[in-house]
């Protein structure tokens, strides 16, 4: 990770110190409400179900966190359509965050389904359609993520990671429909997870579930894609950064100076020109490290002291 | 013949799994708050949003 | 398009000719995976018998992947990419061709596998239609999907841990169907198998379809 700029960026009084933003504030508070409303009508105020008894309450959560990692794999999709079409960024960095809490919301999926099958199969895992290709969508997901976070070049990781994107919605509906025929050959009809016939205060508690749950997921995604878009900032920094580098260093020792390899931009190539040409082509590249144009200055003695200030140590 | 007892059956796979997602997700909304805080740092102000 | 399929399949099969390496490495660890399973499972128990059909794919499977990764190695080498791109060969046409190859080297495979099966397990053949339509279903559908995901990781350092972990998911559907579709062949009920081979034909072709299609940008994006 590199540091730009020496200074702490103290620009505008209005530039954002995080991901956060009065918007986002507002969503929060009423997600965190919401939260708790779905709480106390899930936990407190609706009564047990006759045949689950309280571990329907688990369906409050693990329904929604279901719908929603489906939403999250659709967003993941569409997002790799887009960005196959318009080459943009920002499409690229949702495909990710789509994917990302698409993961998280599966995990919790499983989770509160083998919760719930505890008490009523007596298991935690059974090979029951539902379940098993939630799992298998996790680990597609899990494929997926694996990829973005490669370290690759982005011009050669986007395109990849945008075809795997686009091919996430599909696959996921190949292998639940297969696993889903495949075991209706051999289970009886189970009512595996919630009747949809549920009605009454039931209903209403899992309404405050999904109205949670959807709240939540917004605000994830938006802070998400905040988070992404300021690591695609930050790497095409790097890139910039890494650059100027290398173009200093390539000046330097075309000017004959002494060919300090800049593994470590700290030692710079400021202080190795003491050999005669060097002075004259080399100051402003000299300072190179420090990439902001106007921070060049006159000899290659002056830049010593801002040199080490200046640059700093690349990850 | 008020019931003042909240007796609930399989207390603790409830108790786990809504504690279980308020972990998850709250540690992850806190995750991702941190991480937006530290990157912020490293990248210049106006280009911090997306537009 | 089919012309410039034929061209990289026949280049494709006469490197792996040469080199010899599906024939004297590949076919080998596919029997060995067969014999591992013979191992883990006890031949005494009966497991093998009933898990024949299963057991079977996914030898086919994890020697698929060999098969696979090597397909997407030949592009690797030095230059390789740029010189496909700058051929003109079209990118639909040259991805047919590989998986064409590719699936080649898995059919030899299979029947390398089902005589395994037949000596090793004592499996009896039976419904031999639905068998041979299976395993030409199945082998379009993993070469397909196998050459675009190896697209998908070729090049890179990491291609080989991640070729199994995308690809083996997005197979899912096809081990379910090859199996089902074998036990019903082998417990001569062969009319409850041709749906999956249906499944099979209908995954290989759109994951045909949309290889060659992908194809192109995967290329470019070197």
């Amino acid at each position: 990770m590199t540091i730009v700029s020496p200074e702490t960026p103290t620009a505008s009084p209005d530039a954002p110190t995080g991901t956060g933003s009065p918007a986002t504030r507002v969503l929060g508070g009423l997600a965190l409400a919401a939260v708790a409303l779905a709480a106390l009508y899930g936990l407190v105020w609706s009564p047990a179900d006759v045949e689950m008894q309280d571990s329907v309450r688990l369906m409050y959560v693990h329904v929604p966190a279901a719908v929603f990692t489906y939403v999250g794999c659709v967003i993941t999709t569409v997002a790799s359509i887009m960005w196959l079409r318009k080459r943009t960024a920002g499409w690229d960095v949702l495909a990710g965050a789509g994917a990302e809490l698409a993961l998280v919301l599966v995990i919790l999926t499983l989770a509160t389904g083998s919760l719930w099958g505890r008490p009523t199969w007596g298991t935690y895992w059974t090979w029951d359609a539902r379940l098993t290709s939630t799992a298998l969508l996790a680990v597609l997901l899990t494929g997926y993520l694996a990829l973005r976070r490669l370290d690759l070049d982005p011009d050669a990781r986007s395109p990849r990671v945008a075809i795997l994107g686009l091919l996430l919605v599909p696959n996921a509906i190949l292998v639940s429909r297969s696993v889903e025929w495949w075991r209706s050959l051999h289970q009886r009809a189970t009512v595996t997870t919630l009747d949809p016939q549920i009605d009454g205060d039931l209903l209403v508690a899992l309404m405050c579930g999904f109205l949670a749950m959807a709240l939540v997921f917004v605000w994830l995604l938006v802070h998400r894609f905040r988070v992404g878009w300021l690591e695609h900032q930050a790497g095409r920094l790097d890139l910039d950064q890494a650059l100027a580098d290398r173009r200093a260093e390539g000046r330097a020792a075309v000017a004959g100076t002494a060919p300090d390899t800049g593994t470590g931009p700290g030692t710079g190539t400021g202080p190795g020109e003491d050999t005669g040409p060097g002075e004259d082509t080399g100051p402003g590249e000299d300072t190179g490290p420090a990439a902001s144009p106007p921070a060049s200055s006159g000899t290659g003695a002056a830049p010593a002291p801002a040199a080490p200030a200046a640059t700093e140590v690349t990850a | 013949m008020t019931a003042l007892t909240i007796a609930m059956t399989h207390a603790g796979y409830v108790a786990a799994g809504w504690g279980g997602a308020v972990v998850l997700i709250g540690g992850y909304a806190v995750a991702l708050l941190r991480r937006g805080r530290r990157l912020s740092r490293q990248v210049p102000p106006g280009e911090r949003r997306w537009s | 398009m089919w012309r410039d399929a034929v061209l990289v399949a026949r280049r494709d099969l006469r490197i792996e000719l040469r080199s010899r390496v599906a024939i004297s490495q590949v076919g080998p660890f596919a029997v060995l995976v067969l014999m591992l399973f013979a191992f883990a499972l006890d031949p005494d128990r009966g497991v093998l018998d009933r898990a024949t059909a299963g057991l079977y794919w996914v030898a086919v499977l994890f020697s698929g992947l060999l098969a696979l990764g090597r397909s997407a190695a030949i592009d690797e080498a030095d230059g390789v990419r740029e010189g496909l791109r700058m051929s003109g060969l079209e990118p639909g046409g040259v991805f047919l061709g590989k998986a064409a190859a590719v699936a080649a080297q898995l059919l030899a495979l299979e029947v390398l596998l089902g005589a395994g099966v037949v000596v090793l397990y004592d499996a009896e053949p039976a419904g031999p239609l639905l068998l041979v339509a299976t395993c030409l279903a199945a082998t379009a559908a993993v070469a397909g999907a196998g050459t675009l995901y190896g697209a998908l990781v070729a090049g890179l350092r990491v291609r080989e841990t991640m070729l199994p972990l995308l690809l083996l998911p997005a197979l899912a559907p096809v081990l379910i169907g090859a199996t089902r579709a074998f036990e019903a062949a082998l417990d001569g009920v062969p009319a409850d198998g041709w749906p999956w081979c249906g499944l099979l034909a209908a995954f290989a072709v759109l994951y045909s379809v949309a290889g060659a299609l992908a194809y192109g940008a995967l290329l470019e994006g070197q």
